[in-house]
């Protein structure tokens, strides 16, 4: 029975390659096409991370469209990660995106633990006098979340009530100084402040439009009201003295390449667009200007 | 050097608040976890099989489950499920009743070291069982267990930080301390004023205890 068991070696092997191949096919097309990794001198943190073989991003895993979980697939993926994505594809290597919470970006650079963090994080005076930032690559938008059957439309009406946002983030400020009475609550993740609004337990949460038409997406009982509170350019988050090193020229020159050739249109459509229906505005706003915006305060 | 006292300087108003707040979380769930402990220990120690089921099951769900699942569950499931409780009470009522199980079982060892024969002797005499507990029995258990009661209550401090990290339920001394962490990213020193005000209580704790001690407990 030669002639037969040889069939049935043929149909395995067959079965497994055609396999392999569907398992190992090419990840979701980056729009743009394919990307050429670029040579760099020895020495500089772009060089080292090629000789390492991964980029580490520290992206957030529960704030859709940005940074989050795919249920079906597993993968990390958003419109954040999409922007690391092309970072590591620039420089030939494989990207390993980490969870980053608003809570620990900055320490993550400071102690290596990651080589760029690209998490919803707004450049700030404070913050860049920890790491440096690349050029605005998104421009966020505070806004106010609430329950449909809410009756609160704007700050004025937050007086007294029970807020929401995340330790760290630009908006604990507001929250904590600039609302009278608040009964402020500051847990580490978004994901906290979704589960206290839909719990009843707090009846705001205040953050970037973005993070909050996440919360949206995934229930649909709640609403933003309220006009533009804060203008929140978001920026990568690099080690400090990347100014020097030639790491924030290189990601500069990456995102501005994004920005002009048409590539941050169709992430904006992709990730952002298809679900709050606005319009792509490419940014334009310089680092200098988004650090006027909220010069150094405490830490100066 | 210079920077840890800055930083308790300058935030002194915040790590006082903290402080603040910690005190009241360890003091109600003080209460509630020695009034519940007592009661399930009596449960526990009682003839009724019924009863002592019932001490047996809450000890074993509330010794067994991790607090921080705990405070979750009340914090936010409890919530999910109707009752709208406040923060404060959500993290004092888990972490009183995950304390209350250890402090029962504590309570209860206390009760058998004190002896069935003082039992035996308290019934032929016409108490009944509560009143035997009551007044014979628990008296001399509790002094018995002051040591280990002790340690509990140290621990039940610790235990408290966990409240204000859950859903941000209070803003105690661990919560002060990441929130001016935030601000000044100086960790070391923000985090070093907030072991020192959990030292202070634990160390008062022990100091009490030990008092308590000398002055009542029965060594054997």
């Amino acid at each position: 029975m030669a002639g037969v068991r040889r069939w049935r070696w043929l149909i395995a092997v067959a079965s497994l390659v055609a396999l392999l191949g569907v398992a190992c096919g090419d990840d979701a097309d980056t729009p743009g096409g394919e990307v050429e990794a670029e040579e760099f001198d020895e020495g500089t943190p772009m060089a080292d991370i090629q000789a390492k073989g991964e980029l580490t991003a520290g992206v957030k895993y529960d704030v859709p469209p940005f940074g989050f979980e795919n249920p079906q697939s597993g993968e990390i993926e958003g419109f954040d990660v999409a922007i690391a994505q092309r970072i590591a594809d620039k420089l030939g290597v494989e990207l390993n995106a980490i969870e980053a919470i608003s809570d620990n970006r900055i320490p993550f650079l400071t102690d290596g633990t990651a080589d760029i963090i690209v998490s919803t994080m707004t450049i700030t005076g404070d913050r860049d006098a920890e790491i440096d930032f690349s050029t605005p690559y998104y421009i966020a938008q505070g806004r106010i979340l609430v329950s449909k059957d809410s009756d609160i439309a704007g700050m004025p009406d937050l007086e007294g009530k029970r807020v929401c946002t995340a330790l760290g983030s630009t908006y604990e400020g507001i929250v904590t100084e600039e609302i009278p009475n608040v009964k402020a609550r500051t847990p580490e993740t978004y994901s906290e402040c979704f589960e206290l609004i839909q719990n009843g337990a707090v009846d705001a949460v205040v953050t970037d439009d973005v993070i909050l038409t996440g919360m949206i997406i995934q229930d649909d009982s709640l609403q933003l009201v309220g006009e533009e509170l804060t203008v929140e350019p978001y920026g990568v988050g690099l080690p400090e003295g990347s100014a020097d090193n030639g790491m924030q020229e290189f990601v500069n020159s990456v995102v501005e390449e994004m920005l002009g050739d048409g590539t941050w249109e169709a992430l904006f459509q992709e990730w952002v667009g298809q679900h709050t229906g606005e319009t792509p505005e490419v940014p334009t706003m310089t680092l200098e200007e988004a650090l006027e915006l909220r010069p150094c305060v405490e830490l100066c | 050097m210079g920077d840890f006292w800055e930083v308790l300087v300058r935030y002194l108003p915040d790590f006082a608040s903290g402080f603040f707040v910690t005190c009241q979380l360890v003091a109600v769930s003080f209460l509630i976890a020695m009034g519940v402990g007592t009661l399930v220990a009596a449960l526990r120690v009682q003839p009724l099989r019924g009863l002592k089921l019932v001490g047996g099951i809450y000890v074993e769900i509330f010794r067994n489950v991790p607090l921080l699942v705990l405070v979750i569950i009340f914090a936010a499931g409890l919530r999910r499920a109707g009752f709208d409780i406040p923060p404060f009470a959500a993290g004092t009522a888990a972490l009183g009743l995950y304390t209350a199980a250890y402090v029962a079982e504590s309570i209860r060892s206390g009760v058998f070291a004190v002896g069935q024969g003082q039992i035996e002797a308290s019934l032929s005499l016409g108490f009944t069982y509560p009143q035997t507990l009551r007044r014979i029995v628990l008296p001399q258990a509790l002094r018995t267990v002051i040591p280990p009661l002790g340690n509990l209550i140290i621990a039940m401090i610790k235990n408290s930080a966990v409240i204000g990290a859950t859903l941000s339920l209070a803003q105690d001394l661990l919560k002060e301390a990441r929130l001016i962490n935030n601000k000044t990213n100086l960790t070391n020193e923000s985090f070093f004023w907030a072991a020192v005000g959990y030292l202070l209580l634990t160390v008062t704790a022990t100091i009490i205890v030990r008092r308590l001690e000398t002055k009542l407990a029965i060594r054997r």
